[in-house]
Formats: C-alpha cells, sequence, structure tokens
C-alpha cells in the first residue's frame, strides 16, 4: 500500500495536536498541515500581553519550524484552502494547486464573530484574534488615547487591562451580546459594571448603536440611542464563530459550523472536523454543540485523528470550565446557541 | 595582381641578373636523389622569379612530411608548423597581412589525411593561399606507409597484404569542395607547374595545385617515373577550365590529364 | 545605513525570459548605486526542457563572492523552482504567479517544498501580464514589478532599464514592457500593502551611472577589441563561446574581423599564422578545445610564436559539465602538450581582472614570443559584475614587439640567444629579415638542429626567456598582510573571491588569517609565495578541481604539507565552506 496521506486545514491547537496524533500512530504517513495564516501557532490568550508591551512577538509563537520538520509534518503557512473536492479527494488552494488526501482534518478554528446588527460597522471595529490583529492595535494605539470597546467577551476583559497598563482611556458598551455565548443577565451585567467601573473604565449603558462614521484618520463617532460617543480606535469582542465559510460550496454540511457526529466525522469517509469550527453532535442533548477553549480544541483534534485512524471514540461534552468575573461564574467550554 | 608583360619580362631579367632575389636559398634539400620534389621546387622558384616580388613579402607554409622542409629551402619567409595544420597557418598569414603572397606546401597525408578536415574551409571561404599539394601517394619520411591516395592493393610494411582502401581523389575533392581554382600537374614538367602557378597566383581566392610526384625510395610500383610519363598526357584541346560540369566529367573520366582544370569567374 | 548584503534568484524554464529577468535586476541595481555580482545558470540542452536560474547578490559594500542563500526567489516557473527551495534562507521572500492557467498537482508545486518561515507574495503574472500588455510575454517583467514594490527598490531604476535594453526594439516594446513592471508594482503595492519592506535604502552618494554591469566574458571581449585586436578565429565551445559572438558583432566595427573556423586546431593555427605575421589575433575556448589545441600551443613555444588563447574551464574531463563551472584545466594549461613546452598562463579572479588581463596578454604574448593563456572559468565567464567602464591608457595597448636593429641586416639570427633569452623578432613583409619558423629544434638562425649541444642551449634559453616574463607578470597579491598567520589561505581564478570573503569573517570571528591572490600561475613568483607560505601556519589552497592542481604546482616550495579543500560540484566553492574549513584547522590545533 502507497504512503497514506494526512491533510489537516488549520493550524491551532486542533490542527496540531491532530497532526501530532496522527505522525505518533501513523508514522510512515505523509501529513501536510495547511494553514491560512502566514505565522507560526501562537497563544491567543498572550496578545493582550503582546500589546502592552509586556511581551515580544517571538514569545507569541510555541512551536519552532524545526518541530515540524523533526516529526516530518509538512507545515504550509499563508496559503488558504479555497474549495475541497472530495471526489477526487483534493484541498484545492487559492493559488490553484491541488493537494491529494488520504484523509482530512478539518481544524480551521474560529473567527471574530460580529453580530448582525455591526455587520454594517465591520471595517470600523478592530478584532482581536491573530498576532496580525495585534499589531494592527498595536499601530493604531500609538496615535489615539481613548479606546472603545463594544461587545465584552473574555477576550475584551483581558485587553481592557492592557490598555489600562499602557495608560488609555477605555470605555466599555455592556451590548446585550456581551459574554456570548452566555446570555447577559442583570446579575453578571452589575458585577461586570462594578469591576470595570473600580478599575477607572468608564461603563456606557446603551440599548442600540444607530450609527459609526469615521471622522478623520484617528476619529470615530458612534451614536447611541442616548449618546454621541467619540474615540480613536474602536474594538468589537464579540466571541468566536466557526471559521467555515470556505468550505459552503464543498459538499460539507455546514450550519453555523462544520456538522460532524459524536465521532467528529463528516458525511465524507475519512473526513473529520476538529475544534472550534466543528459543531458536533450530542447524542443526549441531540444538538449540535460547539467547543470553546484550547484545551478542548486540542482534545477534539486527537480524537478526530485517532478515529480517521480507525478508532471510535465518541466525544463527551466536557465538564463546564468556570470563568469567575466579579463573583459570578460563567460557562467557557461550550455552547449550543447562536 | 596584372603586370603588364613588358613590364614582367623587365624584371625578370634584372632578377635574373642581380641574383640578390633568388628564391632558392643555399641550403641543400634533404630529398632524395631523383626525388620528384626537385621538379615542384624547380617551378615554384621559376614562378616566384618571374612574378618579381620581393622575397619578403612571399610566405611558405608547410606541415611535416617530405614537403615539409621546402620553406627552408627557400630565400623568402617561411612558416614549418606541424604536421596537417598548413592551411589554417596559412590562413592566419594571409588574412593578417593580405599584401602577402602566401604559398602552402605539403603531402598528401599532410594535407588529405591528418589534415583532411581543413581543405574544405579554406576551399569555401576562398582565402587567397597557392596551396601545392604533392602528391605521391605514399608516407615518404617515415619511410613508406600507405597515403590516402595509395591504390587499393598498395603493399607496404604497414600494409603487407595489401590496401582495402579505396583512394581519394584531390583534384575531385578540390572541385567538390568550391575551390576556385584548380589545376592538375606533374612534378616531371616543372613549366608547366610555373605556367599554372602564374595563373593561380592572381586568383585573388584560394588556387590548389594537385601535383602528381614520385617517390623514388619507397614506391617502386605505382607514381614511378615510368608511370607518371605514361600516364600523365594534356587536357583536351578543347577544354574549358571555367566550365565546371566539364570540369567534373573530365576529372571523373581521366587522373592524369594535366592543366587548369577549373578557375572561376569573377 | 544598514548594510545591505541581498541575495534574489530568479528560475524559469528556457523561454520564461528567466535571464532577461535576472539581467534586469542586475542593471538595476547598479544603477541604485549597489554592488552587484549576478551568475545564471542554464541547461546544456537549450530549448528543451531546461531550467534557467540567475542568482544576483546586492550589496551596499563590494561583492566578491556568489551569494550562498537566496533572501528572495522569483519562480516563472515553480516545478522547475523546486530545485531552488534548498537554497531559500528561513525568511525568503517567495514570488510566484498565483494564478496559473491551469491547476498545478501538488508535486509540481513550489510552495509543497517551500519551507514554513518564507514570506509568500503570489502575484497572477500572466494575468497582470495580458491585461496591461495584451500579452503573457512580459510576465517576467510582471513579476519584477512585484519584487521591486515589495522590497522597496525605486521603480524608475527599473523603468529606465527596461528602457534600455527594449529601446533598439522600437517604441511599442518598451511600452508594453514597462506597462507589464508597472501592472506588477502597481498590484503588489496593493495587494501587500500591510507587509512592504524597505531593504535597499536610497542614498545620493550611491549614484551608480558610472558603473557598466559586465560579465567576465564581455569583459575579456572588450579588452581584445582595445588591444587592437584584428583576428578573431574560434570554435563554438560552451562556455568560451559568447566571447566570439560579442567579437563577431562588434569587431567589424573596430576594423577587424572574426573567423568561425571548422576546429579548434585550425583556430589556433590561424592565431599563429596571424601572429607570425605579425598582427594582433586570439582564440578562445575551453578544456576539450584547447586539449586539440595544445600540441600547436608547443608550436609556439618552440618556433617562438606569440599567440592568445583564453581556456574557459568547464567541469571535465573530455566532455564533462559542459555548463558547470571547474578550475581543472590547470594542469593542461601549464603542461598540456609534448616536449618541455614552458609557456605563460595567467589567471583572473574577477570580471576587471578578466578585462585588464586579457589587455596584458597580447604584450606578454608579443614581448616573450610565446603562447600566453588565460585561464578562466565557466563561473567567472559568466557572472556580471558592475565596475566602472575599463578605460586603458597607451601604454596599456602599446605594442611590446621587440624587432631586430637594422644594423642586424643579412646577419640577422631569428633565435639569437640573449641574456633574457628575447630574441629580437622580424615578420614577413620587413625586408632583410626572412626566416623559416620551424616546430623542429633549431639553431640560433633557425636551421633544424638536432645536436645535443644545440638542443641542450636552446632548450634552457627558451625556459630562461620564461623566467624573463616574471619581470611584467601581476605579484601575488597579500590581502590583511600579518608577519604571522594562523592560516594562509592561496587563492586563484574565480574562486578567489570565495576565499577573499572566508577570510575576511573568520578575521571578524577573531582568528589570525590572511590571503594570497595568485594571478600568474606559469611562471610563478616562488619567492613570495614561498615567504607566505612559511610565515603560516597552515596553507590552505581552495580550487574547483579533485587534484588539487595549484596545490599541486606550488606545494614544494614549503616543507609542510599544504591543505587542501577541493570541491567538483560544478558550482563556485562556498565562503562559507572555506571559512569552516579554516576554522576547523584551528580549532583541531587548539586541543
Amino acid at each position: 500500500m502507497s504512503v497514506q496521506r494526512f491533510v489537516v486545514i488549520g493550524n491551532g491547537p486542533a490542527a496540531n495536536r491532530a497532526a501530532d496524533s496522527l505522525r505518533e500512530k501513523a508514522p510512515e504517513s505523509k501529513i501536510t498541515i495547511l494553514s491560512k495564516d502566514p505565522f507560526r501557532s501562537y497563544r491567543p490568550h498572550l496578545l493582550p500581553d503582546f500589546i502592552a508591551g509586556a511581551l515580544k512577538e517571538e514569545d507569541l509563537y510555541f512551536r519552532p519550524h524545526a518541530y515540524y520538520k523533526e516529526r516530518d509534518i509538512i507545515l504550509r503557512l499563508g496559503q488558504s484552502v479555497v474549495n475541497i473536492d472530495f471526489s477526487k479527494r483534493n484541498a484545492i488552494l487559492e493559488h490553484k494547486e491541488l493537494v491529494p488526501f488520504d484523509g482530512l482534518i478539518v481544524a480551521t478554528g474560529g473567527k471574530p464573530r460580529i453580530p448582525e446588527q455591526f455587520r454594517l460597522f465591520e471595517e470600523l471595529m478592530l478584532t482581536l484574534k491573530t498576532p496580525t490583529d495585534a499589531k494592527l492595535w498595536i499601530e493604531k494605539l500609538a496615535s489615539t488615547e481613548a479606546v472603545l470597546i463594544v461587545g465584552g467577551d473574555l477576550t475584551s476583559l483581558s485587553l481592557t487591562k492592557a490598555l489600562l497598563k499602557l495608560g488609555k482611556h477605555v470605555r466599555f458598551i455592556l451590548n446585550e451580546d456581551a459574554f456570548w455565548p452566555r446570555p447577559l443577565n442583570d446579575e453578571v451585567y452589575r458585577a461586570v459594571t462594578e469591576r470595570l467601573e473600580q478599575r477607572g473604565v468608564e461603563v456606557i449603558h446603551c440599548r442600540r448603536i444607530k450609527r459609526m462614521t469615521r471622522l478623520q484618520e484617528n476619529l470615530l463617532e458612534m451614536e447611541t440611542d442616548s449618546q454621541t460617543i467619540e474615540a480613536g480606535v474602536l474594538g468589537a469582542f464579540f466571541g468566536l464563530v466557526p471559521d467555515v465559510r470556505f468550505l459552503v460550496k464543498t459538499g460539507l454540511d455546514i450550519d453555523h459550523g462544520v456538522l460532524v457526529n459524536e465521532f467528529l466525522k463528516t458525511r465524507f469517509t475519512d473526513v473529520y472536523a476538529a475544534g472550534d469550527c466543528a459543531q458536533v453532535y450530542h447524542p443526549g442533548l441531540r444538538d449540535y454543540w460547539v467547543s470553546i477553549g484550547y484545551e478542548n480544541a486540542a482534545a477534539l483534534g486527537r480524537i478526530a485523528a485517532l478515529n480517521l485512524l480507525g478508532s471510535r471514540l465518541e466525544v463527551r461534552v466536557e465538564p463546564e470550565s468556570i470563568l469567575e468575573v466579579g463573583g459570578v461564574k460563567v460557562n467557557t467550554s461550550w455552547w449550543t446557541e447562536f | 595582381m596584372k603586370i603588364p608583360a613588358r613590364v614582367l619580362a623587365d624584371q625578370l631579367k634584372q632578377i635574373k641578373d642581380s641574383g640578390r632575389f633568388s628564391p632558392r636559398s643555399g641550403a641543400l634539400p634533404t630529398w632524395c636523389p631523383g626525388c620528384g620534389y626537385f621538379g615542384i621546387h624547380q617551378g615554384l622558384n621559376e614562378c616566384i622569379a618571374s612574378l618579381g616580388l620581393p622575397l619578403h613579402e612571399i610566405v611558405t607554409v608547410s606541415g611535416i612530411g617530405c614537403a615539409g622542409r621546402y620553406p627552408f629551402f627557400t630565400n623568402n619567409y617561411g612558416l614549418h608548423t606541424v604536421h596537417g595544420r598548413t592551411l589554417p597557418a596559412a590562413t592566419g598569414v594571409k588574412l593578417a597581412n593580405p599584401k602577402l603572397t602566401v604559398f602552402a606546401v605539403g603531402g598528401d597525408g599532410d594535407g588529405l589525411a591528418i589534415g583532411g578536415g581543413h581543405l574544405p574551409h579554406i576551399a569555401r571561404r576562398n582565402i587567397d593561399v597557392n596551396y601545392l599539394l604533392f602528391d605521391n601517394s605514399i608516407y615518404g619520411l617515415t619511410k613508406g606507409q600507405p597515403s590516402p591516395t595509395s591504390p587499393i592493393g598498395s603493399k607496404t610494411k604497414a600494409s603487407p597484404y595489401g590496401t582495402t582502401d579505396r583512394p581519394l581523389n584531390a583534384t575531385l575533392m578540390a572541385l567538390t569542395y568550391g575551390a576556385s581554382f584548380v589545376a592538375r600537374l606533374f612534378a616531371g614538367d616543372p613549366k608547366g607547374i610555373t605556367e599554372a602557378l602564374l595563373e593561380g597566383v592572381r586568383n585573388p581566392g584560394f588556387s590548389i595545385f594537385h601535383i602528381h610526384t614520385s617517390c623514388v625510395t619507397f614506391d617502386k610500383a605505382f607514381k614511378t617515373w615510368t608511370n607518371l610519363k605514361k600516364w600523365t598526357h594534356p587536357l583536351p584541346e578543347d577544354y574549358d577550365p571555367t566550365d565546371i560540369r566539364r570540369a567534373f566529367d573530365e576529372v571523373l573520366r581521366d587522373d592524369f590529364s594535366l592543366g587548369v582544370i577549373y578557375k572561376r569567374e569573377y | 545605513m544598514p548594510e545591505v548584503d541581498f541575495t534574489v534568484e530568479v528560475c524559469g524554464m528556457a523561454g520564461d525570459g528567466t535571464i532577461a529577468a535576472g539581467g534586469l535586476i542586475n542593471e538595476a541595481m547598479s544603477l541604485g548605486g549597489f554592488s552587484v555580482l549576478g551568475f545564471d545558470s542554464y541547461p546544456a540542452e537549450i530549448r528543451g526542457f531546461g531550467r534557467c536560474v540567475t542568482n544576483s547578490r546586492i550589496g551596499s559594500n563590494e561583492i566578491v563572492a556568489l551569494g550562498e542563500h537566496a533572501h528572495a526567489l522569483i519562480s516563472l516557473n515553480d516545478e522547475q523552482s523546486r530545485s531552488r527551495a534548498p537554497f531559500l534562507s528561513e525568511h525568503s521572500l517567495v514570488f510566484f504567479d498565483s494564478n496559473p492557467p491551469t491547476y498545478v498537482q501538488e508535486e509540481k508545486s513550489l510552495l509543497s517544498v517551500a519551507p514554513p518561515g518564507v514570506i509568500i507574495f503570489g502575484i497572477p503574472f500572466s494575468d497582470l501580464a495580458v491585461s496591461a500588455a495584451g500579452s503573457s510575454r512580459g510576465r517576467n517583467l510582471t513579476a519584477l514589478g512585484g519584487f521591486a514594490a515589495v522590497t522597496g527598490i525605486e521603480p524608475d531604476f527599473f523603468r529606465e532599464v527596461i528602457k534600455n535594453k527594449f529601446k533598439s526594439k522600437g517604441d511599442r516594446v518598451v511600452d508594453i514592457n514597462l506597462k507589464s513592471f508597472d501592472a506588477g508594482y502597481e498590484y503588489a503595492m496593493g495587494k501587500f500593502a500591510d507587509r512592504l519592506l524597505q531593504l535597499f535604502p536610497k542614498s545620493e552618494d550611491r549614484a551608480g551611472h558610472d558603473k557598466v554591469v559586465l560579465s567576465g566574458n564581455q569583459a575579456i571581449g572588450m579588452a581584445a577589441i582595445d588591444a587592437g585586436l584584428k583576428l578573431y578565429f574560434g570554435y563554438p565551445i560552451t562556455p568560451a563561446t559568447p566571447i566570439m559572438e560579442y567579437l563577431a558583432k562588434y569587431l567589424p566595427e573596430h576594423g577587424g574581423r572574426v573567423v568561425q573556423m571548422e576546429d579548434e586546431i585550425s583556430s589556433i593555427g590561424a592565431v599563429i599564422g596571424s601572429f607570425y605575421a605579425g598582427v594582433r589575433a586570439m582564440t578562445a575556448t575551453s578544456g576539450p578545445g584547447f586539449a586539440l589545441m595544445t600540441e600547436l600551443i608547443t608550436h609556439g613555444v618552440m618556433a617562438e610564436i606569440p599567440a592568445v588563447i583564453i581556456d574557459a574551464q568547464r567541469a571535465g574531463p573530455s566532455t564533462g559539465l559542459p555548463t558547470k563551472t571547474e578550475q581543472s584545466d590547470l594542469q593542461a594549461a601549464v603542461f598540456g602538450g609534448p616536449g618541455d613546452s614552458a609557456r605563460i598562463v595567467i589567471a583572473p579572479t574577477n570580471v576587471e581582472e578578466c578585462y585588464y588581463f586579457t589587455l596584458k596578454s597580447f604584450q606578454l604574448a608579443e614581448k616573450y614570443q610565446t603562447p600566453v593563456i588565460v585561464l578562466t572559468d565557466f563561473f567567472l565567464d559568466n557572472r556580471v559584475e558592475n565596475r566602472p567602464l575599463p578605460k586603458t591608457t597607451g601604454e596599456q595597448v602599446a605594442c611590446w614587439n621587440i624587432f631586430p636593429g637594422e644594423s642586424s641586416k643579412g646577419r640577422y639570427q631569428r633565435y639569437d640567444d640573449t641574456p633574457s633569452g628575447i630574441s629580437p623578432r622580424s615578420f614577413p613583409g620587413m625586408e632583410g629579415f626572412n626566416f623559416t619558423a620551424t616546430g623542429l629544434e633549431h639553431t640560433e638562425k633557425g636551421t633544424p638542429d638536432y645536436s645535443p649541444e644545440n638542443h641542450s642551449k636552446m632548450t634552457e634559453k627558451r625556459h630562461r626567456k620564461i623566467r624573463s616574463a616574471l619581470n611584467d607578470l601581476e605579484k601575488p597579491v597579500e590581502f590583511f598582510p600579518n608577519d604571522q598567520l594562523d592560516v594562509g589561505v592561496i587563492g586563484w581564478g574565480s574562486t578567489f573571491g570565495s576565499v577573499l570573503e572566508a577570510v575576511e569573517k573568520s578575521r571578524k570571528n577573531g582568528f589570525k588569517v590572511g590571503a594570497l591572490k595568485i594571478t600568474s600561475i606559469f611562471p610563478y613568483h616562488s619567492e613570495i609565495i614561498k615567504a607566505f607560505m612559511a610565515k603560516s601556519k597552515f596553507v590552505l589552497i581552495p580550487e574547483l578541481n579533485y587534484e588539487g592542481q595549484l596545490a599541486n604546482l606550488i606545494a614544494h616550495l614549503d616543507l609542510k604539507p599544504v591543505e587542501r579543500l577541493n570541491f567538483v560540484t560544478g558550482a563556485p566553492i562556498p565562503p562559507s565552506a572555506i571559512q569552516n574549513r579554516v576554522e576547523e584547522l584551528l580549532e583541531v590545533r587548539a586541543q
């Protein structure tokens, strides 16, 4: 039998753990990681520290190229998959290259979620998912003192800390979408507001954002139902959603993420999805769920790899891992609502 | 270069009277007594004397073989090169200084075997060199081996059972290569050699003089004086050397008719 | 200002315009005031399925050797460019056509073998060229536009050299090419706006307008014309052919003539005939052709006739590797041929020396009445460097013939045994000095003579003459001179640049290292070389040959064994290999 060719799309925790597991269990196989991002694997939770200047860019990355070379894993960075031909079993890259596979794991992770009502203003808002995003923050912050944050997920809270450290004036709109995927109940709202205000953040209460405009290069204006706010930088933090738009035409079942069964298998033989991009069926819930967090993603990556190699491991919903925000507990492990 | 006959006669007399312009050097030729090369030497010397050219503007180029020694027996400039490379060296001399009159001399081994690759090219370039091919059908200096013009069956020390290779026909080759002046001559007829040379030297391109000659020491069977005298004869009365088709016909029919076989009209 | 030392490669198939693109990079960077060393490699099978690669090393300081790693690769054919992947450095920039006409299989893709750290710039070369100029032929220029934009090269440098290159083909062709370039430039400025680099800082004092980009072969051709060459005789052979082609184009307007001969034997024969008749002539060949010439070269030695022969070495023996470089003809050049046939052999080490050594070779040949062999090699012949346009003085082109005095008329001896061994030489047309030049052993008068006394005397005379030539030959040059050296590296020919760079780097690492450049290969300045070897604890001779041919020639000058570093890879010796060997020698010694 010829060498088995495995392709992993993505370069986050799920993808890397999947590749490692494949290499461990199938030492003779050819393993290729295809990543649209031009940079190495990084630790997203360190991005705020990087923005604050507490870390060098190099410290964000955790796997040197040599790691892959030693394990004979082909790492291809900055090369986007635009389609997958499941009949000929080729991943099709943006530059018109066909990468054949015998087994495929989709582990593209998530991308910043912009709620429907903000889509119009998307290009005025900064998000924070990748080192590239972080560099843009650094660039923008160099010429502004006032930052306005809308939303309020976990990342926004650690970024706020970093911004305060930099001496920036931070205003926060705790939108109804804040703390998604959990609904923002009054209890959480009050607790978070209090905590933020203690630290010197101005928390703005508003029901609806009516308009956003760029006045100058470094000046944005936002009109809410109650007031008009000016800021140099506007950050949008509404959590992540699966980054699977490029898969829509492939024939995979896509809802919000790639729909997989409890074994992480898609509708195609030997094609799996894992991590933040997968929407996993739960026979108990009789519903689909999506994981959150680094460790969860990595665990799913491993299961996908082992199942691709012939195991039959069922995914279990992890116990809720708890984040405490101002004494209020929030589930950060998984979600089912969109 | 055309010299009026009257001037020529005048110069000729002057040269002969002075002796200073004698093309023959003091060195005695190393050829065997009775060698055909003496006749060629005489024919060429007469030509040089008749041309009335200053000897320092004449160069004789040679390769290796009995004919290779030729430049030492003349008083003009000489260039004795290596085996087979007479014609390339002569090409260099003539192109370097077109005022020089260049004679190239060599045997059938030098010109048709080792140096055989050069003949077509000097012919097609039509370099104004006058090439005297001494064809005795044997290697004399190395003491008698068959040459490219030896007839099939030639027995020598190197071919004790007789040769099996067909001989080359130098006149036919020269015509084929497009030489602009081709003469076939006989060493036993120095006067004929002089006449042909005087005509050929005036050809502003490559002239070849294919001269049948005898090796009295190593060839007792083929090109003996007796045979050559018997075989050679003038070209037909009505022969027209400007007609290339006629020239081919003549050379294909007859190996020993003598005279100017072909001259290109410019 | 940061020092620039940047290597860019262009790789494609024969017909992709690869060599043209590389040439434009060299010209543009020269115009930008940088030092440039460029080298192309191409297949022996022209227009077959051949890969072409150009390598340009661009520096703010003088560049003496080829770059070992590419900081940028411009791929005009990804399948061919895969072979360049091992030469990419970790963060190389890779430019490639992101929209090829058909889908590409993984095993033919460049990106599937590129190291993960490279920075990818996908540019639809063909599409942009088609929409800008109506044809994809200009895609090499589109690629250059993208390269210029990303690396921060002033686009006007490229525009000017594009105009120069195509002006002879008419305004329309210039326009098409400019448009193709601009299309790539503008695309990249927009598409990669977030990652544009400024790798080539502009500087006023780096105006490169007085410099010309020349290959070794062009320099040789120019020098021959400047030396008053009248006749070139040659036969096509890689890598010497460009010399013939250059002269075929330019020699006629200087009153000379190129004759393509039937072989190398006739070429050297005609050169000897020309010099015999008093006219400067030259031939250029490579190993196989040089082998054919050896008999007539020794004729030049024996008959004391000048000749100038360029031996553009390539990898051998026999047909060998016609398009790969090697320095393995040294022994053939110095010793090749029958008999004790000492002749002059010189070897330039860079393009500038190709020019000046060729000029000098005519004078040496004339004065010492012997063939002079100029040893170059594929790398030196084909590499380009930007240098100030060579200028010659009357002195450098003066005729060095030594003629007999009027008083010797009538008793002239062509091979007069003088103290220097140099006999005044006449040639046809000079009245009263007639003689016959011969390859037979001869007396002072030129008469053949086989006596033991005469052969002994005349052999000694010819060798004395060659020794006299040391007076006019370039002395070895010591770089970083020092009274004591831990390692003395001796280099010759195209390898010397690598030696120099390696020694410079080793010195920066604190090692006591020096370099000696030998350009006079035979005869050589034994006292100078001996002194250099004596004061070096280790003597290292890196060469592009297996046998250590220079080492064999000079090793006897010192008692300790010479350390050799021999490469027969067909490619120039990387400076790092020499540096490693130097440092290895010292570390072993330290243990």
